[in-house]
């Protein structure tokens, strides 16, 4: 505005000219531009300067004051660009090739570039200053026309202020012109440098020191009561400990300056945070590491407190002034920033720009640490209970950041890649699973993200065979492995729920007592909206109680199969029991009770009534025989005693299915058989033939029992159980504890030396494939040997009298050794669950044929309700309309059904 | 309606040999009162050992839609009969003092047949005055496969299939076959 002005002026006094004027102008100007151009090419050569000012004030007469400006102006820029920013940037030619170094041979360069900065930037600050002095003189060569002509010295200040404004801006523009690549790179190198240094300094200071900690936060409150001016910066700071310190702040601090005066504000801003940045990004990785033993949130933040946030106090504080005028131009604040200038002027509290950095720095530390922490989960939750310093670290973090969403997505593929795999273990996955909940439940107690980070899990476990098998070992054994294991010392995941449960109960039972007026206001108070994330289905926050138990049991669908799976469990270690002792078992019965109810319990707690119950009859018999043979005295020599017999006398309707070849001293109610043999019909638990004076033991026993209980009856399952056997040879003693199978066939030898497989099978009672697959057992205990006999179908079992083959057997040579053989071929006593569900669905399936057979064709669903409605038998038909129609469709590849537009159809 | 001997000998006439015996120990006033519950467990027990036995013998029955009370039975052909390869459909009405009173049945599909009328009525005496609370569904659907193939002549519902009957075999397995598969068609 004021230009165009100026030059409308000199238009009308160029009509006014003359030509003595416009001699003089033209010998002025002449001798204007000579002057300038000395004043600004010689070497500080300041002497023209009279004759300068005379030019200008005889050129600003005939009203080319712009003129003059503008040509000094364009004198200044060129030269400025010939000599100092030439020279500038000549100094950090060498490092051009800093950005392609790799990094870690850059440190070599970092002292260098220090020195060449600081040199440069000097250089510059000297041409600069020449160059305002030259400006200066302009300017007051301006004002001595002005005063002359106005007799005034209005506009005076702003005149000035317009000219060193366009310098500023000349010169800074210039610089960008001719700006480098690597010159930022520079910048971050340098700031990078110094702000280690720095940290190098107080991580010395604090080293042993926490005490300081408290101190060093009240030294920035009392530091950032000082900002105004660097004297009192000076003063607050010279105690000895900060002195290094200070030196080091004041030199960035002028380095900062003179950056800012030659234009580079933001650039520098940008250098000094993001060098601040990824300092604390190393300070974080570095603490955070790979422990999650300990929390490290509080000794970053107390890092941000000591390192970087003291710099930029005491770079705020020794910029001072300045940086009243520079924030708003400065890129880098957020938009809140530029309300901040105003604030020197308080004392009580830091400086909002330094609340400002601090903020912005705790953010990025939760977020680095949150990322690590995120990238790390599966590792943290693997070793969890240990780790919770970790988790709770993270819980910080994110709440601060509020980037769930994120721990979620990283989380499931962490466990997709590493967890859900066919190479880990079921048990394995469970446990983590329930690591997973439980370190979820600290971050998230709503436990939304528990929902969409257990889904794939439970998923996946759904599809695993042994996945039921594992949760009720999990739960009820401490060991978490082996069934039979009799060292129970660690607590069962069960006890340790039920101790979670109840401490969760007394919390819930002090918010009733509390439920007044008051505290439904504080509850009202506290709401707060579910997370975005959240299912709307799932129901609100409130309502909702992570329940480890229950979010196990939705693995598996029901809690029913949970229970028999349990029971098939319970049966198998009841029956390998030979001491009635289950103070165990009940107590995890009673626990079990406490979550799943009476009710579902009931079978398991009849199976134990009937230990305590076996217990109780067996003492009892034995005390009746103990009369009887006192008295009557009539039990010959050669009959075996009572004594040695411990019968489990069990009701078998409640008893999952037995399974065939393990029957031996557990007995049977009588009329309990009829389940069995409707569902088992190849059950044959008389076929084992065993000797004949433990036979004539058992049907002893058998009287026994019917005179104590009449009018029941029992009914032996001769291969169950377990037989302690001693077998005496010229040599030697042995001791077994075996099936009853074994021990059967081990007897026959007691007679006869030699079998054929043939003879030995007719004698035991046992098929032949059977028993060539069971007296394998004697053989590899080198107690019999085996040889084709002359049917090359049959073979020669014949009993190992020496001790010839025993070096072979390692450990064997001792005369005594027990043994406890359980399931060497992978069998079991007791039917598995597979076994059973694969009987539940012959039965289905006969049902599913009758049905087609009556109505022709059916579509899934509605054989799936006809099921539901009729099928209502002793396996209940609780399966889903998912399972239903795989089995369908096994139905259909073994051809007994057929499939056509979604209907089912009998196969002609 | 009258009592048919009992002239069967397949396996199924096991049951039917007994029933005059059964019969006569049936109480006269049989309990009327009887709830539904027992009554469709009662009807559930049979539906369970129907389907775990049925099936081979060619006859088996199964609950109509909702109700337990109404079934569906579906009767093969006995071997070298004349009714050898078809398969009929019968309706069976259970009623609520089941099974003190015995079920409603009617043949479905048509059936070219001495004993049986034109709107598929079945006249056998173990489900008139005959019957007994022993019976189950089973026996009488084996009972009725065994009537197909031995007919009582004696007391016709159809009078020209009991005419064909054991006179001209060919004409008689002529009908069987038109009206199994003609269905509407009735030959007066």
């Amino acid at each position: 505005m004021e230009e165009s002005t100026s030059l409308v002026c000199s238009l009308g006094i160029l009509e006014k000219l003359n030509d003595n004027s416009i001699q003089e102008i033209i010998k002025s100007y002449g001798g204007f531009c000579t002057t300038t151009e000395s004043l600004l090419n010689g070497a500080g050569d300041l002497s023209v300067g009279p004759e300068f000012v005379l030019h200008v004030h005889s050129l600003c007469k005939h009203g080319l004051q712009s003129l003059v400006c503008d040509h000094f102006l364009l004198s200044l820029e060129q030269a400025f660009e010939r000599i100092g920013v030439t020279n500038f940037w000549r100094h950090f030619d060498s490092y051009s090739k800093v950005g392609v170094v790799q990094k870690n041979n850059s440190s070599i360069y970092d002292d260098d570039v220090q020195l060449v900065l600081c040199k440069a930037l000097e250089e510059m600050s000297l041409e600069k200053q020449y160059q305002e002095k030259c400006l200066f003189m302009l300017v007051h060569a301006l004002q001595l026309h002005k005063e002359s002509m106005f007799e005034g010295k209005q506009n005076a200040d702003s005149e000035r202020a317009h000219l060193f404004a366009k310098y500023q801006l000349m010169v800074s523009s210039v610089l960008m012109a001719s700006l480098p690549l690597h010159f930022p790179e520079i910048l971050h190198r340098y700031f990078k440098g110094k702000l280690e240094e720095l940290s190098r300094i107080m991580d010395g200071d604090l080293e042993g020191k926490n005490e300081f900690q408290d101190k060093d936060n009240m030294d920035l409150d009392e530091k950032g009561k000082h900002r105004t001016g660097e004297m009192d910066i000076d003063e607050s700071y010279n105690h000895g400990k900060f002195s290094e310190k200070n030196k080091l702040v004041k030199h960035i601090g002028k380095v900062v300056r003179d950056l800012r005066s030659l234009g580079f504000t933001s650039m520098t801003e940008n250098a000094y945070a993001s060098a601040i940045f990824s300092l604390l990004k190393a300070k974080v990785h570095n603490l955070a590491g790979e422990d999650y033993r300990n929390s490290v949130l509080e000794s970053i933040k107390g890092w941000i407190k000591v390192v970087p946030l003291q710099f930029l106090n005491a770079l705020l504080a020794y910029l001072g002034d300045s940086i009243g005028y520079d924030t708003p131009s400065s890129g880098l604040k957020s938009p809140l920033a530029s309300h901040l200038s105003t604030c020197s002027s308080e004392i009580d509290t830091p400086s909002e720009g330094l609340i400002r950095w601090q903020l912005r720095l705790e953010y990025f530390a939760y977020e680095t640490l949150q990322d690590l922490r995120i990238a790390k989960l599966f590792e943290i939750i693997v070793d969890y209970p240990e780790s919770s310093p970790a988790i709770e670290d993270l819980k910080q973090c994110l709440e601060y950041t509020g980037q769930h969403s994120k721990l979620v997505e990283s989380f499931i593929s962490a466990l997709k890649y590493r967890l859900l795999t066919a190479g880990a273990s079921t048990n394995d996955i469970l446990h983590q699973y329930v690591s997973t909940i439980k370190a979820l439940r600290t971050i998230d107690p709503t436990g939304v993200f528990l929902e969409a980070v257990g889904e794939p899990i439970r998923d996946y476990l759904r599809g695993r065979k042994d996945t039921i098998k594992c949760i009720v070992t999990m739960l009820t054994d401490g060991t978490g492995g082996n069934p039979n294991g009799s060292a129970n010392t660690g607590d069962s995941l069960l006890e340790e729920l039920n101790r979670d449960e109840e401490n969760q109960e007394i919390a819930g039972i002090d918010d009733d007592f509390n439920s007044d007026d008051k505290q439904a206001w504080i509850n009202a108070a506290c709401w707060e909206p579910d997370p975005v994330e959240a299912d709307p289905l799932k129901g609100s926050r409130n309502r909702r109680k992570v329940d480890i138990l229950g979010m196990i049991v939705s693995i598996i669908g029901s809690k029913d199969q949970l229970v028999n799976e349990y029971r098939v469990m319970l049966a198998e270690k009841l029956l390998n029991k030979s001491d009635y002792d289950i103070d165990s078992e009940i107590r995890t019965l009673e626990l079990l009770k406490i979550h799943f109810g009476e009710s579902s319990m009931q079978k398991c707690e009849i199976m134990l009534n009937d230990l305590i119950d076996s217990k109780r009859t067996n003492t009892n018999i034995k005390l009746t025989a103990a009369k009887q043979s006192q008295t009557g005295a009539e039990l010959g020599e050669d009959a075996v005693s009572l004594d040695i017999l411990d019968a489990t006398i069990i009701s078998s309707n409640f008893w999952p299915p037995m399974q065939i070849w393990h029957l031996w001293h557990v007995l049977e109610a009588q009329g309990a058989s009829r389940h069995h043999s409707m569902w088992f019909p190849e059950f044959q638990d008389e076929a084992l033939i065993v000797p004949e004076p433990v036979d004539k033991l058992f049907s002893d026993y058998a009287k026994r029992f019917n005179e104590i209980k009449t009018p029941r009856k029992l009914l032996w399952k001769k291969n169950l159980g377990t037989v302690k056997l001693e077998l005496q040879f010229e040599d030697r003693t042995t001791l077994f504890t075996v099936a009853p199978l074994h021990a059967a066939i081990i007897m026959q030898f007691q007679e006869q030396k030699s079998w054929t497989s043939k003879n030995l099978a007719a004698a035991v009672g046992l098929p032949e494939d059977v028993l060539n697959r069971r007296i394998n057992f004697w053989i590899s205990k080198g107690i019999l040997s085996e040889s084709v006999g002359t049917d090359s179908n049959d073979h020669i079992y014949t009993l190992v009298e020496g001790m010839v083959d025993s070096s072979k057997n390692g450990g064997n040579s001792g005369s005594c050794e027990e043994l406890l053989v359980g399931d060497d071929e992978g069998e079991s006593t007791v039917a598995s669950v597979e076994d059973q569900i694969r009987n539940e669905m012959t039965v289905y399936e006969k049902f599913i044929l009758g049905m087609l057979t009556n109505f022709g064709s059916m579509a899934a669903d509605r054989i799936h309700n006809t099921l539901k409605m009729f099928c209502v038998a002793d396996p209940p038909y609780d399966k889903s309309l998912q399972q239903l129609q795989s089995f369908l469709s096994g139905l259909v590849s073994e051809e007994k059904l057929e499939l056509r537009d979604g209907m089912y159809f009998l196969k002609k | 309606m009258e009592v048919r001997p009992n002239q069967t000998v397949d396996d199924s006439s096991i049951h039917q040999r007994h029933v005059p015996a059964a019969a006569s120990k049936q109480p006269v006033a049989a309990p009327n009162t009887v709830d539904s519950t027992s009554v469709s467990q009662r009807l559930q027990k049979e539906l369970m050992s129907l389907m775990m036995s049925g099936g081979d013998l060619g006859v088996s029955a199964f609950p109509e839609a909702e109700s337990i009370f109404t079934w569906v039975g579906t009767i093969e052909g006995g071997k070298g009969t004349m009714y050898e390869g078809l398969s009929y459909k019968l309706s069976l009405r259970f009623p609520l003092d089941y099974p003190f009173k015995p079920p409603q049945v009617k043949f479905e599909t048509m059936c070219f047949h001495p004993n049986v009328d034109q709107f598929g009525n079945i006249c056998l005496d173990i489900l008139q005055d005959k019957w007994s609370s022993a019976y189950d569904c089973r026996t009488i659907l084996l009972s009725i496969q065994s009537l197909l193939g031995e007919p009582n002549p004696e007391s016709p519902l159809n009078s020209y299939a009991a005419a064909l009957w054991g006179n001209k075999e060919v004409d008689y397995r002529k009908m069987v076959h038109k009206q199994y598969y003609g269905g509407e068609i009735i030959e007066s």
